[in-house]
């Protein structure tokens, strides 16, 4: 990766330029008193004026226009009596207004870096506060099954324990941490959290649910950021406009699959006609995926809230929802090429985007053929329409009738064919035609000269561009996004300028571009601004939730008014800070801070003093017990069974018996479960979106349509079931009876200890009776195995 | 934790001890216990069974011209076409019906019917979520996983929402049209697949698994208890762990009791007839019915029984966009039995009173011809029925325009319906809600009312 070219140049310049540094008024100091003498005489008390109190900082900041409205230009309505406000006063309180002065915590600047500080530290003033102690370092055996879980999402194997265990070094955890994170298991682990808020899947989803076999790359992309700890702002920047920040890295357009992870509506998209209501719909649903994900993955804000009317408790209005519609207006998803040569890379990029602009030339004429209409013209396409239909109906002939009907059907299609083109040309000229010939010829020689290249990779990404399939096709430049009425879009309004939030003072919320590269990259820059108080208060609220099974804010999606408040909002702030300006953005770094922590260590063991005070546990007085998440069951069955498969990357592994249909199916019951690549970890399965794997999902993992900062934990008789009868977890029984030999060698290899003198016999009894592979069985379904203490 | 959660986190699903402290959960005293729905895939048309309208025969042949634009899924309209069934009133209320559904028809005086439907799309995808869910858009809990959410179980032996698709395959979304969303895992439908070797997943060991005996599968399970129980001391206060421990006696009912109600061997060859379960055209959707009777009379909560697969070809569901004659035909003849058997049994086993009945489609189906002999998609105007529960028999509400294309009078979204199911069974829908990221989330959404008018007063 070359360190500074243009591109880079123009980040920093763009970096430089993009806040508005302009200091925003403090509504005590400079506001208050204004409000205090010029309004407060009628506006508070029980019954204010109108409703508004003039000294509550919200109310007035909510009615923020309406209040300027009333105290500026030429007669001001207010104050009733008296001079009205001075210019300068106005000022103040249009600057107060206008910077959106947050008052809700997470909207708020980042206090800057202090020294001196740690998670204990914070953690331990607060236990103190509420006359509580941190409990006791866990035992070792505990500590090491916790941390690989946590940071591999594996067990470690009884040689690990062993060794760590034995390891009398003061420094022994402090290895171990630290090589766990060197290896790319940790980025395996790492990349199915952040793969849940991605709502990555390999299938598109809805009705047909066609497989998506090009998204991959994406997944495997994010894998390797994570192992190569790529810093926290450049991973942002990447997944949103890679391809237009940084063009000559191949991999910063496989970034941007982020952006197509979502569902995508197959039928809506290919077969509706442009300019119809449904297609419409289909296309701003589409681009809500995109924001949606985008804003509470980055933000923790929940903008899609404003689609029908402004957020009802956050301070986004709606035309900012449309701004970010825009900021996606130029996209679709959409396999695109890649390759893995930078020069390559950028030549392909130059020879497309001639294509593109050929394209825009040739369009328009080609709409003019596509929606010519006149009554002959639509009586040949009924005919046409219909002898397909029967056509299609009809099938492979069975009889001789059937075969004459086909050749009937098909010579009248034909001879429509012909009629149709004829109708056309007089509808719009033959001159078109000859136009259409002429530019189409242009791209042909560009398609040669692209033919010429190497066959390139596909990624499944933000496409731009693509060529068109059925209905469905390139913008070419950004779509037109207009404010929808109740997000009707049957009643357009006011056109959309691209943007973000103006919630954050510091930030410019308006966007200067009018490509769609632009768009992308300065909301891209937007995000990772270090003056983006949400985006860093995001990702170590996102990271600590994994940790200890719970965000310091609970709701990792939501940091507004309906999501719930940090239980320790300074020990936030300084993780926010640190991480960003201390640690460079470093991931790895966070979670060794995180892991290093003297909180994270605590045994999970239960005191009465603590749930007394507090039973939630959110004040950290303990460590909390885990029940292993659905793929960590699975990869640690196969670890156990010792058949777990360390490839990494490639294609996504079909578990499950596939057929290429209409509507594809996929039949997980016809799957062997020792067949091609099913040892794999489970980040690397195909993850088809409309019939999730049942084994996982009895295990809470989660529909890869939905956003899921976080997973639920149930514990069913369906769930017991899948983990007792399911042929996977018998045939691994199978395997780890072959593999342990005896009965004690098999609670090694799944509990991580040696049995008790009383299990000994218990198990050793069972297991002659009736064999090993059913005592293995046993030692899965038990709750030592699916918890982490 | 609050009782609910700790209902959905501990077993909610077949929740043991959800049954005796959820009846309090109800808003307000409920008419009815519980829900059958079937659900006709690929779009069920109006105007060629519960919709009638004479200037479709009188204008037989004409060009079709609504007065406006009209905006179809793959074509353009086509000549206004009649159903290819003759129609007739039926009853004390005088609904009139197509001779496709001459038994449904029958029954018109227990059934209210709604005929002014509409749908946000016209697309099967987004509208078949539309009718489960509420919303157009995948990822949403559909109605059978709220109710579960709401209500719990009625016992501890079976699921509390169980689906029974077509056994020609799924229809369009998939395993999707009866998740749990976002709502916990339990919530979502156990799929039963009548006729099948293992009809509910896992419920028994493969039988190609050799190591598994009677004997080992009995000590087994009470050895893993015992473990459990001793992994539990000093873990007291965890009551997931005993949660899971319950997780597998639950699981032993259930291996128990799906067998036996899977059996429709014990039932009298009149019932059989009823239902049409050993006659060819009609067998699949007849066993189907009286499977979902038997359930519902065991305690399960919502059962639904899809009529129709994916919109691939040959036809296997409802979407007769190119010969409906043929592709209507069949599948009616194929349900019409089945469904008014089961409402006949229902009513003659005393059932019906405290049990919806609910019939739908995602969209319905244009007056005008697709090519010759089809129909494209109509989101404008359709018709459902329900009847049981609390349902007033024998009226209609709404109306669609002379053509049966738009819905023109009381028009209705699946909201309202939705709404009218809660209601009935002692739910507000406005305050069913689950905050799911910074949305409280409704299976109404933030529309719908109760169709007070098709309730008994």
């Amino acid at each position: 990766m070359r360190l500074i070219g243009l591109p880079e140049l123009i980040i920093m310049l763009l970096l430089l330029a993009a806040p508005l540094l302009a200091a925003a008024p403090d509504f005590d100091r400079d506001v208050r008193p204004i409000l205090e003498s010029r309004c407060a005489g009628c506006h508070a008390g029980a019954k204010p004026a109108g409703g508004l109190r003039a000294l509550d900082a919200q109310a007035v900041r909510a009615q923020g226009r309406a209040v300027l409205a009333a105290v500026s230009g030429e007669k001001p309505r207010m104050p009733k009596s008296g001079a009205p406000l001075e210019a300068n006063q106005v000022a103040v309180l249009r600057r107060w207004i206008e910077s959106g002065g947050p008052t809700w915590w997470s909207l708020k600047p980042l206090a800057p870096y202090r020294a001196g500080q740690s998670i204990d530290a914070f953690i331990e003033a607060k236990l103190r506060e509420n006359g509580l102690a941190p409990s006791p370092e866990a035992d070792r055996p505990t500590l090491i099954r916790r941390v690989y879980f946590d940071l591999h999402g594996l067990p470690p194997s009884t040689a690990e324990i062993d060794a760590f265990v034995n390891d009398r070094a003061p420094d022994a955890y402090e290895r171990l941490a630290d090589r766990l994170l060197r290896s790319p298991r940790h980025g395996e682990r790492w990349a199915r959290h952040w793969l849940d808020v991605a709502h990555y899947g390999d299938t598109h989803g809805y009705d047909k649910d066609k497989p998506r076999p090009n998204a991959w790359p994406y997944r495997d992309w994010v894998i390797r950021a994570l192992n190569e700890d790529l810093p926290y702002a450049e991973f942002v920047r990447r997944q949103i406009a890679g391809d237009a920040l940084y063009p000559d890295d191949p991999q910063a357009t496989v970034a941007t699959g982020f952006l197509a992870a979502g569902p995508w509506d197959f039928v809506g998209h290919q077969e509706l006609r442009d300019g119809t209501t449904d297609k419409n719909l289909t296309r701003l649903l589409d681009r809500d995926d995109m924001l949606a994900a985008t804003m509470s993955t980055f933000t923790s804000m929940t903008v899609h809230c404003a689609r029908c009317h402004d957020h009802k408790f956050d301070p986004i209005p709606q035309a900012e929802y449309y701004g970010l519609q825009a900021v996606f207006a130029g996209i679709d998803r959409a396999d695109r090429p890649y390759d893995d040569d930078p020069a390559l890379h950028r030549k392909r990029a130059g020879v497309l985007d001639r294509k593109r602009q050929a394209q825009v030339l040739l369009q328009p004429l080609l709409d003019k053929v596509e929606f010519a209409a006149s009554p002959e013209l639509e009586e040949i396409d009924n005919r046409i329409r219909d002898a397909k239909l029967l056509l299609a109906h009809l099938g492979e002939p069975k009889n001789a009738a059937e075969a004459e009907e086909k050749r009937t059907l098909q010579a009248r299609a034909d001879r429509d064919q012909k009629l149709r083109q004829a109708s056309l040309e007089k509808l719009v000229g033959a001159e078109t035609f000859t136009s259409i010939d002429r530019h189409k010829a242009a791209i042909k020689e560009i398609d040669a000269e692209l033919a010429a290249l190497p066959k390139p990779k596909l990624v499944y990404a933000a496409a731009p561009f693509f060529e068109r399939v059925g209905n469905f096709r390139p913008s070419l430049e950004p779509r037109n996004v207009r404010v929808l009425a109740r997000g009707n879009v049957n009643a357009p309004g006011a056109a959309a300028i691209p943007g973000a939030l103006s919630a954050l003072p510091l930030l410019q919320a308006r966007f200067a571009s009018a490509d769609d590269g632009g768009r992308r990259a300065e909301l891209a820059l937007w995000i990772a601004a270090k003056e983006n108080p949400l985006t860093w208060r995001s990702i170590v609220n996102r990271v600590w939730h994994h940790h200890f099974g719970a965000g310091l804010s609970e709701t990792p999606n939501d940091f507004g008014r309906m999501g719930s408040a940090p239980s320790h909002p300074e020990l936030l702030d300084w993780l926010a800070v640190w991480f960003r300006d201390e640690a460079g953005g470093s991931l790895k770094r966070l979670h060794r801070e995180i892991v290093l922590s003297r909180a994270y260590r605590q045994s999970s063991a239960n005191r009465t003093d603590g749930t007394r005070v507090d039973a939630n546990n959110r004040l950290l007085w303990r460590m909390n017990r885990t029940r292993l998440d659905a793929e960590t069951v699975r990869d640690s069955v196969l670890a156990a069974a010792g058949k777990l498969d360390p490839a990494m990357g490639g294609p996504g592994v079909q578990m499950f018996w596939f057929k290429n249909d209409h509507s594809p199916i996929y039949d997980y019951a016809r799957f062997d479960p020792d067949g091609e690549g099913s040892h794999r970890r489970s980040v690397y399965r195909f993850v088809v979106r409309s019939v999730p794997d049942p084994f996982l999902e009895r295990l809470d993992c989660p529909d890869p349509s939905l956003l899921a900062p976080k997973r639920s934990t149930t514990l069913t008789a369906i769930q017991a079931l899948a983990l007792w009868n399911n042929p996977f977890m018998l045939r691994m029984s199978e395997h780890l009876a072959a593999r342990a030999g005896s009965a004690s060698e098999a609670v090694r290899l799944t509990l991580g200890r040696p049995p008790t003198v009383e299990e000994a016999r218990e198990f050793g009894a069972y297991a002659e009776k009736h064999g090993l592979p059913n005592l293995a069985r046993l030692l899965f379904n038990t709750n030592e195995f699916l918890f982490a203490d | 934790m609050t009782r609910r959660d700790f209902l959905w986190t501990h077993g909610g699903g077949l929740g043991g001890i959800a049954l005796a402290r959820m009846s309090a959960a109800t808003h307000h005293p409920p008419r009815a216990k519980r829900v059958i729905q079937f659900f006709m895939s690929g779009a069920a048309s109006q105007c060629d069974t519960f919709d009638y309208k004479p200037r479709l025969l009188k204008q037989a042949g004409e060009r079709w011209d609504p007065g406006e634009k009209v905006e179809l899924f793959q074509s353009n309209p086509g000549v206004v076409m009649p159903a290819p069934w003759s129609w007739k009133q039926y009853g004390q209320c005088g609904k009139w019906v197509s001779s496709l559904l001459p038994e449904t028809a029958s029954c018109v005086d227990d059934i209210a019917f709604v005929m002014s439907m509409q749908a946000k799309s016209n697309i099967h995808g987004p509208a078949t979520f539309m009718q489960n869910t509420g919303f157009i858009l995948p990822g949403f809990p559909s109605a059978g996983a709220w109710v579960s959410y709401a209500l719990g179980s009625l016992t501890d032996n079976l699921p509390v929402f169980v689906c029974l698709p077509d056994p020609r395959g799924v229809p369009p979304n998939g395993p999707a049209n009866w998740s749990s969303g976002f709502l916990p895992a339990a919530h979502q439908a156990t799929t039963i697949r009548v006729g099948t070797p293992a009809p509910i997943q896992d419920l028994f060991p493969p039988d190609a698994v050799k190591f598994v005996s009677k004997e080992a599968e009995r000590d087994g399970l009470r050895l893993l208890e015992q473990v459990n129980r001793r992994h539990m001391e000093g873990r007291e206060e965890d009551s997931r762990l005993e949660a899971r421990i319950r997780s597998y006696e639950m699981a032993a009912r259930l291996q128990l009791s799906a067998p036996e109600v899977l059996d429709i061997g014990g039932e009298s060859a009149a019932t059989r007839k009823l239902y049409g379960a050993d006659e060819a055209a009609t067998s699949d959707m007849g066993r189907r019915c009286l499977i979902a009777r038997r359930l519902l009379e065991r305690g399960v909560r919502f059962v639904q029984v899809w009529s129709g697969a994916d919109n691939g070809f040959p036809r296997r569901n409802w979407d007769s966009h190119e010969n409906l004659a043929k592709d209507h035909g069949e599948l009616g003849t194929s349900i019409d039995r089945p469904v008014a058997g089961l409402l006949r049994d229902l009513k003659s086993r005393g059932m019906l009173d405290d049990t919806i009945v609910h019939w739908t489609t995602e969209f319905g189906r244009m007056p005008c011809s697709q090519g010759s002999k089809g129909r494209d998609h109509n989101p404008f105007g359709f018709t459902q029925w329900l009847a049981g529960g609390g349902i007033r028999g024998g009226v209609t509400h709404g109306a669609t325009d002379e053509w049966s294309y738009k819905a023109v009078e009381k028009p209705v979204y699946c909201y309202d319906i939705h709404a009218t199911m809660l209601h009935l069974l002692g739910v507000d829908h406005t305050r069913l809600a689950f905050r799911h990221n910074g949305i409280d989330r409704r299976l109404t959404d933030v529309h719908g009312a109760p169709l007070t008018e098709i309730v008994k007063s």
